[in-house]
Parts: structure tokens; C-alpha cells; sequence
């Protein structure tokens, strides 16, 4: 028979268990030594993904270089140890392992691809102690539900984005019938059910809803009934290979609508793959200025950076979103280590980044995190393809909310 | 409706016969299913754009060396990777023709890049209508070029020197070698040959989907119409092209287009299961 005595020195012996857990954590000093903190980077280098785990390893290699040759922060030298996921989920979650049994890191930054990241939760929520720093994927899983170990700044979440996508079709674009095409995988679905929410909300339910394969490569069936709905704006949320296609096609099948793309469109060479069917074509971009016009002077500097480092890149019209991005968070990450002081812990940095406040960069957009708070960034801007298929920033910046 | 669905599944039809024949070309010969062919067809459609941005090359000379250098490496595969891999299983020189796709696409997002390249369009991609049809003359260009390379394909089988021989190896590569024809020297040849009918697919289908290192996932759909043509016949890859991409776009409209990839293979399942033999396909004797 248990007796209340007994309960009452289980509740006590639990309280000092989960009490010594704590201040275990707030000890954890995993991969820090006097002179140096060991990252974890892991990433799709290789494989279907590989546009966005690039970036996530090139921002980290030159950030993390600049600081050792600066002396380090806080006395100790960045090492990197990179990880490929091969665009792979299994490979991802077993890489991360890696980093974390293995190679003992003390954070890891990534994973880079959404299709990836929304496979991984639940091995980022089993490794509660671990902080990881998402700066390039956008599915929501990475913060909802919150967690207390991951962080995301740069994109906006796909969520956030069909909020903010929705509210600027219909506030600034006018739309009164207003259609979308999504594709099948994670990402266009997270971002399109979203918008179709916010729409349904506002009282303007899309006039019509379509779904197309990364891998398709006519979608004339999708047209043909899209345009039976009289669109007057055209959503596309998918990967720049068939929103291009979709782009062209629809202007050959006499879509004449608005087109909007998601932020996965806003790669540098979009509207030059898109043809001339892009002039007027919009998209979302989660940047604070454009790479190949630079107004702001640290964005000029990101990409001479950049150019001198990864000149084979830079050939390929980089550094493009994914790179910027990977900068963007290497360098709110190394904030955070900056703000954690000399004695760094696991706990102490993630109590150091929670601190950051509309910290900007000038190639991302403004991060704030806070104790409830792991969303980074809830902007997001939007360009416009001019005649000459160059790409403007316009209009205010698009503000979502939590 | 109706015609405009078959206006696009011609298009996208016309490809895939093309990388049907790609093929069958190489399988009646060599019996083996070459699973890189997809990303051979990527690599050429790079190279013209190489050709034009890096080398500054006029359009046209960018595609001769494209259709050159795809020849040229067909031969390459076989004599460097086929020929010694000779006498060892069959499964092991599939592997290996997988083995050279994912190189080819891993080699290509490495030195290009993961993003889609620009490609300039043969000709217009502004549509024109034509009895309520929209026609598009860069896609009207592809179905024109596919067939003419295919026509091109059996009077080079039938009249020359170089065809005939592939066809006597087709029927019988013991008699072939007996009259005095290199077996060896027509593996090559079909391999330089599967390899140009693929780079053709590629340069066509480039500008009108997005290049990028994952466009040879389109391969897929030309083993597809392979197997339902028959896998051994040559008209029957270009009917089961067509076929494809008609019910594929069809399939888009009347069923689903999240279903359409699903209908395709539906299709091909029900072939192999309800006609092994494919559509225009014959049964073949082998000694085992």
C-alpha cells in the first residue's frame, strides 16, 4: 500500500531528480574546451536539396573563419564539423546522431530543406539539451510546436507566409478572385493550406485550388481548369523548376492573373527561366536587400565575401537566397555565442539567444527571439520582374503575426 | 478541351518516344536498360548552355557540340565501363549505368549549380491560337524536330552501311560477327547513338520545362513508353511515348493531377500484367 508518506518523499526524491537535471543542463558544456566550441553543420549538400544546404554550410564557413581570424569569440575558435544529408531524411536524422553522440558538438545549424527538417521533429525534440539553429527552411515543425531547443530566424515560416501572402493579395494587390497552385510535397502544402485559410477567413475563398508534382513538367490540365475560375491573381507555392514552367504556360494558355511565387521562387535567375512571361510576375523574398544590386553596404560586402571565397559559386549566379540566408543565421549565431559569455553552456546560450532583439544583419530580415519566442523573423518583402527581367524590391515590407 | 489536351500530350508524347527509342536502341543490341539515360539527356542540354554562356559559342554550334560531345561519350560509357564489365552479369552493368546517372547528376549540380539554368527557347514561347487551340511554336518545334530525328533514325537503319549493321546485330550477333561485323564496334555505335537521341530529348525539352540538375527524372517516363511500346520494337516506343504523354495530360484533367503519375504507372502495370509483351512487342526465343 503506498502511503501519503511515501508520495510525499517520491514528490520530494522526483523534485531533487528533475532539480539536478536542470543544473546538469545548465552545465552542459559539450563540445567546448578552453580554446575552442565544436558546431555541428549539417545540411543537403548533395541530392535533390542540395540548393539550400550549400548555403547553409558556405554562410557558416565564412562567418565562423571571420571570427577565428579575428581571435574567436569569447577566447575560443569556431570548428566546424560538416555533415551531407544527401537530401536524404534517414540520412539526416542519422547525421545528426552523429554530430550529437559522436562528434559531441555543442550546437548543430540546420537541417537546410524542409522535406527534411519536417522528418527530423521528432529527433530535434528527443535532443531537448542540443540547441540547433534552423536558418533556411521554412516548414513550421521546426518552432510549432514550440520547442525549446530549436531556433529559426531568415525564412518565414510557411505558415506565416500563407498568412502574409493572403493579407498582401487581397490589402495590396486587390484580389478579388484569387487562385492557387501548390505542390504535393511539404512545403507547398504547409504555405497553401495556410493561404487558403487566411482567405477563407477574410471572406475571399480561392476561386480555385490546384496541386502539381516537384518533378512535373506540364501542367496544362492544372491551367486549363484554373482559367475556367477567371482568376484575377494566381498563387504559385512551390520550387522554382515547375514554377517557372507554370509561369510560362500560364501566360501561354491566356491566365492573365497576377502571379505571385513563394520565397522558394526568389532565386536570382528565376526570371531569366522563366522567359519573358515573367516581366510583372512577383514574389515573396525573405531578404533585406537583393545580392546582385546591393543598396545596403554590408549586403555589398556579403557578396564580395562571398565572391573571393567561392568564386566556382559565384560563377553560377551565387550567392542567391539559400547562401544569403546561411549567412544571415551564421551570423545571429555567432551573436548568440557572443552574448553567452565566457562561460558557455548549452543553457546559457540559448538564454544568451533569446536576448537578441531586432538584431539585423542587412542580408536577412530582423531576428528577434525571446523566452516564448523562436521564431526569428516574421517579415518577409516582395519583388517584382521588370522588362528587362531584372528584380525590384517593392512595397512595404509584408509583417506576418505570431 | 479535348484537343487542347492532345496538343500538350503530343508535346510532351514526342520526348518521350524519344528517350524511348534511346532505349530500346541500346537494349535490342546490348540487352542492357540503361538507367543513366535520363541524366545524359540533362548533361547535353547543360552543355549547350556552356556552350553558349561560357564558351560564347552561336546557338546552333553550341547544339552540334552538344549532340557531338553526347555521341562521344555514349562511345566512351561502352568502351570504358560495358566493354570490361563483358561477361559479367547483366544486373552488375545495370548497376553501372545507375551508377553513371547519379555521377553525371551529382557531377552537374556540383559544377552548375542546384538552381535551374536559363535556356533559350528554339523558337517563340509566345502562343498563338489556331481554332480556339493554343499552339505554341516552340512546342510545335519539338514534335516537328522528334519526328524528324525519328524518321531520320529508320532510314539510317534501312539504307546505310552503318544502320545495317546495327540491324544484323539486332537479329543475330553471332551471324553479324561471322559475315565480318565488329559486335564490339556496333555496341559503341549503339551506345554513341542512344546517347544522341537522348541529348536531342534533352536540348528539345530544356527551355520548355526548367534545366536543372533533376530534369532526368524524365527518363523514367521514357522507360515507361519503352515498356509499353514492347521494349524491343522501335515503332513502339514512339506509340508508347505518345500514348503516355496523351493519357498522362489526360489523366491531369479528367482524374487528378496529384493522380496523374499514378495513373501513368497504373497504366504500364496493367500493360505488363494484361500484354507482357508490350504493345507492339514480339515474344523472343532465347537458349537458356
Amino acid at each position: 500500500m503506498i502511503t501519503r508518506r511515501d508520495l510525499a518523499a517520491g514528490v520530494a526524491a522526483a523534485t531533487v531528480v528533475a532539480g539536478g537535471a536542470r543544473s546538469a543542463a545548465a552545465q552542459d558544456r559539450t563540445g567546448v574546451t578552453d580554446s575552442a566550441v565544436r558546431i555541428g553543420v549539417l545540411g543537403s549538400l548533395t541530392g535533390v536539396q542540395a540548393v539550400f544546404g550549400q548555403g547553409n554550410l558556405s554562410g557558416a564557413q565564412i562567418v565562423f573563419d571571420e571570427v577565428n581570424a579575428a581571435g574567436g569569440i569569447n577566447g575560443r575558435r569556431i570548428e566546424i564539423v560538416s555533415v551531407d544529408d544527401e537530401s536524404n531524411p534517414a540520412r539526416s536524422i542519422a547525421g545528426f546522431r552523429r554530430l550529437v553522440d559522436d562528434e559531441r558538438v555543442f550546437a548543430v545549424l540546420g537541417p537546410s530543406a524542409s522535406a527534411i527538417g519536417a522528418a527530423m521533429e521528432p529527433t530535434l525534440r528527443a535532443a531537448a539539451q542540443v540547441p540547433v539553429f534552423v536558418s533556411i527552411f521554412s516548414s513550421p515543425v521546426a518552432t510549432e510546436p514550440f520547442k525549446r531547443n530549436v531556433f529559426r530566424t531568415g525564412p518565414l515560416n510557411d505558415r506565416l507566409q500563407g498568412i502574409a501572402l493572403g493579407d498582401f493579395v487581397l490589402d495590396e494587390l486587390r484580389g478579388t478572385r484569387v487562385a492557387l497552385a501548390q505542390q504535393t510535397d511539404e512545403y507547398g502544402r504547409r504555405g497553401g493550406q495556410s493561404l487558403t485559410e487566411r482567405l477563407r477567413e477574410r471572406g475571399r475563398p480561392l476561386v480555385s485550388t490546384e496541386v502539381f508534382n516537384l518533378t512535373d513538367t506540364d501542367f496544362t490540365a492544372q491551367l486549363l481548369r484554373m482559367r475556367q475560375a477567371e482568376p484575377d491573381v494566381i498563387v504559385i507555392y512551390g520550387f522554382p523548376a515547375p514554377a517557372a514552367t507554370i509561369t510560362r504556360q500560364a501566360r501561354q494558355l491566356g491566365l492573365t492573373g497576377k502571379i505571385i511565387g513563394s520565397n522558394a521562387t526568389s532565386n536570382r535567375t528565376y526570371p531569366q527561366t522563366v522567359g519573358p512571361a515573367a516581366v510583372g510576375v512577383m514574389n515573396v523574398i525573405t531578404l533585406a536587400d537583393l545580392p546582385e544590386r546591393a543598396d545596403d553596404p554590408r549586403m555589398a560586402e556579403y557578396v564580395r565575401k562571398f565572391t573571393a571565397r567561392f568564386p566556382d559559386l559565384a560563377r553560377q549566379n551565387r550567392p542567391d537566397l539559400g547562401d544569403c540566408l546561411g549567412y544571415n543565421g551564421a551570423l545571429v549565431f555567432a551573436e548568440g555565442l557572443r552574448r553567452a559569455g565566457r562561460e558557455l553552456t548549452r543553457e546559457g546560450f540559448i538564454r544568451a539567444l533569446e536576448t537578441i532583439e531586432n538584431f539585423e544583419t542587412g542580408v536577412g530580415l530582423p531576428t528577434t527571439f525571446g523566452p516564448e519566442r523562436r521564431e526569428g523573423n516574421l517579415q518577409a518583402r516582395v519583388l517584382e520582374f521588370q522588362p528587362d527581367l531584372s528584380r525590384k524590391l517593392i512595397a512595404p515590407r509584408v509583417v506576418a503575426r505570431l | 478541351m479535348l484537343a487542347q489536351i492532345l496538343v500538350s500530350g503530343v508535346t510532351a508524347g514526342a520526348v518521350y518516344a524519344l528517350v524511348a527509342l534511346g532505349f530500346v536502341v541500346l537494349h535490342r543490341g546490348t540487352r542492357v536498360v540503361h538507367f543513366g539515360l535520363g541524366d545524359q539527356l540533362t548533361l547535353s542540354a547543360y552543355i549547350v548552355v556552356i556552350g553558349q554562356v561560357f564558351l560564347g559559342l552561336p546557338f546552333a554550334a553550341a547544339i552540334l557540340l552538344s549532340l557531338l560531345l553526347s555521341a562521344g561519350f555514349g562511345v566512351l560509357i561502352e568502351r570504358g565501363v560495358m566493354r570490361p564489365l563483358r561477361g559479367s552479369p547483366l544486373l552488375v552493368m545495370i548497376i553501372a549505368t545507375l551508377a553513371i546517372g547519379a555521377a553525371v547528376r551529382e557531377g552537374l549540380r556540383a559544377s552548375m549549380g542546384p538552381l535551374p539554368w536559363p535556356v533559350p527557347f528554339l523558337l517563340s514561347p509566345a502562343p498563338f491560337t489556331l481554332g480556339g487551340l493554343v499552339l505554341v511554336p516552340a512546342n510545335l518545334a519539338v514534335v516537328g524536330v522528334a519526328l524528324a530525328v525519328m524518321l531520320a533514325l529508320f532510314a539510317m537503319l534501312r539504307w546505310t552501311r552503318f544502320g545495317r549493321a546495327i540491324v544484323a546485330v539486332y537479329e543475330n550477333p553471332t551471324g553479324a560477327a561471322i559475315v565480318g561485323i565488329s559486335v564490339p564496334g556496333v555496341h559503341a555505335r549503339l551506345w554513341g547513338l542512344s546517347s544522341v537521341l537522348a541529348a536531342v530529348a534533352g536540348i528539345l525539352m530544356a527551355p520548355l520545362i526548367t534545366l536543372s540538375p533533376d530534369m532526368g527524372t524524365i527518363g523514367i517516363k521514357g522507360f515507361a513508353a519503352a515498356i509499353l511500346g514492347g521494349f524491343n520494337s522501335l515503332p513502339g516506343a514512339i506509340a508508347g511515348g505518345f500514348l503516355l504523354g496523351i493519357v498522362e495530360t489526360g489523366a491531369g484533367v479528367y482524374v487528378s493531377t496529384a493522380m496523374k503519375d499514378i495513373v501513368s504507372y497504373a497504366l504500364l502495370i496493367g500493360c505488363v500484367l494484361l500484354l507482357p509483351r508490350g504493345l507492339f512487342g514480339t515474344a523472343e526465343a532465347r537458349k537458356v
